[in-house]
């Protein structure tokens, strides 16, 4: 088979009828996974033995963080493939991650200052981790920014692309600050087994919550991206179709 | 279920923690939904105006 399958990704039409079909299945499964993870995680998962109940808060602040980079990581590689190939589907998908990874870098923040509070005494400290973590959200906002002042879209999607990829610099150093610096907040929980940092039975809730926002992030990305290709291919008559 | 809300005392971090966690969860999937539907709005007045 030739490697050309994926060509198709770049057709406005194809991925406008991908994006409508498949959003609903991934947002189903996302919604019984979560809902499942919930579950083991408040009430399935034991306290830990140093942080008690006030571990739990990493069922949802880990899942927003792996999120935030996450989102991030695929806006830059979007904005990339629609730099370098001229791609319009590219350029739109860049477009339509900015909003929710913006808002996952709040949750992200607002969640850390909830943990942390109990356990360093501060909602804020300037932690590296937390300041690279902020500074992520200010290149969110910077991204959605670029685009909204500038009228031209393809002046847009390049400005903004060029951001996107500068601005990648900060994922390695959110996701190694706390081994490169000495900080606060805590080292990537990574053990598994006989000397595990947490129990089977604490872990599997957040995998499982990790999927869960993973497959969340698709589906509400696929339906930010049919709004960005309406707007776009405003004169296309294959807009007329689907509309119709 | 006292004592589970109370979650050994830090209940009142780790609830809205978990509040604003999924509470952005679904502001965003209210907010795409909001963004097509208006999208798909400005389409069809577009579509009208050239018909």
């Amino acid at each position: 088979m030739a490697w050309v399958w994926f060509h198709r990704f770049g057709s406005p039409p194809w991925v406008y009828g991908f994006a409508r079909r498949w959003a609903p299945w991934f947002g189903a499964v996302a919604g019984v996974l979560m809902l499942v993870a919930l579950y083991g995680g408040l009430v399935v998962a034991p306290p830990d033995y140093q942080q008690k109940d006030a571990f739990r808060i990493v069922y949802v602040h880990a899942p927003c963080a792996t999120l935030s980079l996450m989102i991030y990581t695929t806006m830059a590689v979007s904005a990339a493939v629609g730099l370098i190939w001229r791609i319009k589907v590219a350029h739109a998908a860049a477009a339509a991650c900015a909003p929710i990874g913006a808002w996952f870098t709040v949750a992200t923040l607002g969640t850390g200052m909830l943990w942390g509070k109990p356990m360093w005494g501060a909602y804020w400290v300037w932690d590296p981790r937390l300041t690279s973590e902020l500074i992520l959200l200010f290149l969110y906002l910077g991204y959605m920014g670029l685009r909204a002042a500038i009228e031209d879209p393809q002046k847009a999607d390049k400005a903004s692309a060029v951001l996107a990829i500068v601005g990648i610099v900060n994922v390695p150093i959110i996701r190694y600050s706390v081994v490169w610096w000495a900080g606060l907040h805590q080292a990537p929980t990574k053990k598994l087994g006989a000397d595990a940092d947490m129990t089977g039975d604490m872990v599997w809730p957040l995998l499982m919550m990790l999927l869960a926002f993973t497959l969340y992030f698709v589906a509400v990305f696929l339906i930010r991206l049919r709004a960005e290709l309406l707007r776009r291919e405003r004169t296309a008559t294959w807009i007329r179709e689907v509309l119709a | 279920m006292s004592e589970f809300l109370s979650m050994s005392g830090y209940g009142r971090y780790l609830w809205p923690a978990f509040a604003l966690g999924f509470g952005v969860v679904v502001l965003n999937l209210v907010l795409a939904w909001s963004s097509l539907r208006s999208a798909k709005a400005l389409a069809r007045r577009r579509m009208e105006m050239r018909s």
